[in-house]
């Protein structure tokens, strides 16, 4: 049982690290490269609560609010200039993220910190004892999902945000503003990096790099899901899986590589991955 | 009209001679400076500095198999540090566990080379197909030095995990000679990469990053030549790798790993891409410079590289070495009469080899293409002859253009067969339906804006004439057809301009007479002529029936102007909604009150179904 928590708990970590590079992916066609640098600025928002000594829980408007800061101020200075050059716009994010760990080594110093859990403890769940925080996250990436779909589906923004992934030139020959939608898109795939940032410290730590291993599995999940976030559920579903099967019966390295390579695979197999059509 | 006075069109034959020997020349005096400067070089360099510069060469080596392959070849890599790291294990792993000897080092010199060149198999393999996006190619690089350092970390005692291996026994040889070797190593790969990428197989290179497309349909096999060149560098980062275990006698997964692989991209990226001396120096400059500066400022220095790094992807995308240049140069151009090679005229065999035999040049039988449930094309069935010229009309969304491209790509169409000179083309991709005979000009002028006429010329000859890796040959060889359309169009006065600066209506012609260069049995052309002036178009319309009367050509033409295509064709097809509804002659199809009705939009023909 604890293997199943185990599996449903992991996709839902690499769901909520993930679905900010996705929707970055989606609109605008880059891979964004700062996204594992936007994970730690939300790790030392996290930390920074816990410096102050205030309530855990603020940590996550916190991140998400510092994060889409980041997000404004980078997609007007680095990205916009790179729309057309997406192979160069992978670069230069890698570039930031690099900043981005420098500045906060910095002002952090590049130890390992730890922050405060907003929960601790273990519950009983199905006749296992399981962490009761990861479970939460289980809580947190689904209510993710939800609000996420309804701004997509529910909201002008999210027609006109639809409307530029399918066709950004014909959105924009109708009168669409894909510029903002582009300037919203970035900041707010930075937002939720960071809140991610942020979900995810407590289980760890944090320190300048932290962001680094998430990025690659994100990336990785991203491209094999195509644009759709049902397909990223499944993608973290089934490779996470994958993930914690090998890690348990094989071994822990092989388990870290489980993702990159199986997403490698699939991707040289069936180009459009877990994407239908 | 019938032949071509080469002599005309061409430069003096001495020249290309003297060109090819300054070529040469020019690379040998840098090369000379070079090594003198690292000959003299342990003599007045502190011996911190020696130290230091041994490992930048090294990793200048590998910066520059990162630029020929991201600067000119267009995929971006994050993987040679797996290269690299692969041949410095491969010296740390022999050495700690069998000892050092002379036969050892050769056995793990040649591990080094062999792992490296069968893992580049691997990830070429995996990496370029046709089809594949270059974003998938550059996601393999980045899964390719993580897979190796994770392998390295689970080794244990064997790999030495996270810490790597040490303190093993190694050449026994000064830092100032490892000075000179790693020196005279740079130099050499420098220079060669140097030769290599003003090659005419290096233009292919360059080709392929401009225009992947258009190489494949060329009759070039791009994944073929990126997975060559992707094995050649491997080898080449490999073998600095195992340098570098050899002087430093430490070997640690960092080396093999992503970070060290994005540094690469970033040297050569600061350097300037595709200009092979920015990256070495760029590489040296950051390398040496952060042995020095990281003591002192270790998070500013990094912070300042990251700055620099963004500043010159967003700002400079070419890098520093061209602003260099054009400060010393002041930005004179190259005459261009010195750079283009003479012409001349080659021997055509058209329906040679794959090409030749067969009763039909082209036959389609049911031939269905749809996206989605959108029908596009359905059951197109026809025959066309040698020395047809079958026009195909049809107004706009009629399928002419998807058409053609079911015959020129074995992939593309839904349903059905297609055959070209009675060879099936399966599902096979464009270069080797090229094998068979086809040559396809696009819609829009589909060219190679970086490379010059004469250059586009050569590539189109790629298949027909092996390029040298070295030189550049000192005469193009086209057949006739394309010489008359080049003539027809002024091109043959342009062969050194570069073809960004050519008009529209010239780029459209030398796409035709690159197609022609192909020496194809089964022309696929469409709108050849759109943008070209009228007499332009008599010119290559006379040029076209030529091609079938006297070699016997089967051409499939798209065009607008019914006026152009009643005077050439020798039967036409009339294509609308996807389905075949009239084949027959010109004066059959002219008469048809159908093909009025539907140019003059009369609706649905037959009942098309939709």
């Amino acid at each position: 049982m604890a293997q199943f928590f185990d599996i449903i708990t992991t996709a839902a970590i690499l769901f909520s690290v993930a679905t900010g590079l996705l929707l970055v992916f989606g609109v605008m066609k880059i891979i964004n490269f700062a996204h594992g640098g936007f994970l730690t600025v939300g790790g030392y928002s996290a930390l920074l609560v816990t410096n102050l000594g205030l309530n855990p829980w603020w940590s996550l408007p916190f991140a998400f609010v510092i994060g889409f800061g980041c997000g404004m101020i980078i997609e007007r200075l680095v990205v916009r200039p790179l729309y057309s050059r997406p192979l160069d716009a992978i670069l230069a994010t890698w570039g930031l993220g690099i900043i981005l760990g420098q500045l906060i080594t910095l002002a952090f110093g590049r130890e390992v910190q730890f922050v405060q859990s907003p929960v601790s403890g273990a519950m009983d769940l199905l006749g296992a004892s399981y962490s009761q925080y990861r479970l939460i996250l289980v809580f947190a990436a689904v209510a993710l999902a939800l609000v996420l779909g309804l701004v997509l589906n529910g909201t002008r923004l999210g027609l006109q945000t639809r409307a530029v992934i399918m066709n950004e030139n014909l959105a924009r020959a109708l009168g669409i503003n894909s510029g903002l939608v582009r300037f919203v898109t970035f900041s707010l795939g930075a937002a939720l990096a960071s809140l991610a940032g942020a979900l995810i410290t407590p289980l760890s730590s944090v320190d300048p790099n932290m962001g680094v291993p998430w990025l690659v599995n994100a990336f990785m999940l991203v491209l094999v899901s195509g644009i759709s976030l049902l397909s990223l559920a499944i993608a973290c579903l089934a490779l996470g899986g994958a993930q914690v099967l090998v890690s348990v019966y094989g071994n822990p390295v092989l388990g870290g590589l489980t993702i990159v390579v199986l997403a490698a695979l699939i991707l040289r197999i069936r180009p459009q991955g877990f994407a239908r059509e | 009209m019938s032949s071509v006075p080469a002599a005309e069109v061409g430069v003096p034959a001495a020249s290309k001679h003297r060109r090819r020997r300054s070529d040469l020349r020019l690379v040998l005096g840098f090369s000379a400076a070079a090594l003198v400067l690292v000959a003299v070089g342990p003599y007045v360099l502190p011996d911190y500095l020696v130290n230091n510069l041994v490992r930048a060469f090294l990793y200048a080596v590998v910066a520059l198999t990162v630029d020929i392959l991201w600067g000119y070849t267009g995929v971006l890599t994050f993987g040679q540090s797996a290269f690299f790291g692969i041949g410095a294990y491969a010296a740390g792993l022999v050495f700690t566990h069998m000892g050092f000897s002379p036969a050892h080092a050769w056995l793990a010199f040649g591990a080094a080379i062999l792992v490296s060149a069968l893992v580049a198999v691997l990830v070429g393999w995996l990496s370029f197909y046709h089809g594949a996006s270059p974003l998938y190619a550059s996601v393999v690089s980045l899964v390719l030095p993580i897979a190796v350092t994770q392998l390295l970390y689970s080794g244990g005692t064997f790999t030495g995990s996270s810490s790597g291996l040490s303190g093993f026994a190694s050449f026994d040889i000064e830092m100032n000679t490892w000075f000179w070797i790693a020196g005279a190593f740079l130099v050499l790969v420098t220079g060669a990469a140097w030769m290599f990428v003003r090659s005419d197989a290096g233009r292919v290179l360059v080709a392929i990053r401009e225009n992947e497309p258009r190489c494949e349909y060329l009759g070039i096999n791009v994944s073929r030549v990126k997975i060559l060149l992707l094995v050649v560098m491997a080898v080449i980062a490999a073998m600095a790798g195992y340098a570098f275990a050899g002087v430093q006698m430490v070997v640690a997964p960092e080396y093999a790993g992503f970070v060290f692989g994005t540094e690469l991209v970033i040297w050569v990226a600061l350097g300037g891409r595709g200009t092979l001396i920015g990256p070495v120096i760029g590489t040296l400059l950051i390398d040496v410079s952060t042995a020095y500066l990281s003591g002192n400022l270790p998070f500013i220095w990094k912070l300042i590289i990251g700055l620099a790094f963004v500043v010159v992807i967003v700002a400079l995308p070419q890098g520093i070495a061209p602003l260099v240049k054009r400060l010393f140069r002041g930005g004179g151009a190259v005459d261009p009469a010195k750079q283009a090679p003479a012409l001349g005229i080659a021997r055509e065999e058209p329906l040679a080899g794959l090409a030749g035999g067969g009763v039909h040049a082209i036959s389609l039988h049911d031939v269905r293409k749809h996206f989605g449930s959108l029908v596009v094309l359905q059951g197109i069935d026809f025959q066309a002859r040698r020395g047809e010229l079958l026009s195909l009309v049809g107004p706009n969304g009629a399928g002419k253009t998807t058409l053609m491209r079911c015959i020129s790509d074995g992939a593309e169409r839904s349903g059905g067969t297609v055959l070209v000179n009675d060879h099936d083309i399966e599902r096979k991709p464009p270069y080797d339906c090229v094998a068979f005979g086809v040559g396809r000009k696009f819609q829009n002028a589909n060219t190679f804006d970086a490379l010059t006429v004469a250059e586009s010329l050569r590539i189109a000859r790629t298949r027909l004439e092996r390029p040298s890796v070295w030189t550049r040959a000192g005469v193009l060889e086209l057949p006739e057809a394309a010489l008359k359309v080049m003539q027809a169009t002024g091109l043959d006065q342009k062969l050194g301009g570069e073809v960004r600066h050519l008009s529209h209506g010239q780029k459209q012609a030398l796409e035709l007479a690159m197609v022609l260069a192909l020496e194809p049995s089964v022309l696929l052309l469409d709108e050849p002529t759109a943008g070209l002036t009228k007499p332009e178009r008599m010119l290559i319309g006379q040029i076209l029936v030529e091609l079938t009367g006297k070699h016997g050509l089967c051409i499939l033409l798209v065009e607008h102007d019914l006026d152009f295509v009643r005077e050439i064709s020798s039967r036409v097809i009339v294509l609308h909604q996807g389905r075949l509804v009239l084949d027959g002659t010109v004066t059959e199809v002219v008469e048809s009150e159908l093909v009025r009705t539907i140019y003059a939009g009369g609706g649905r023909i037959g009942g098309a179904a939709r």
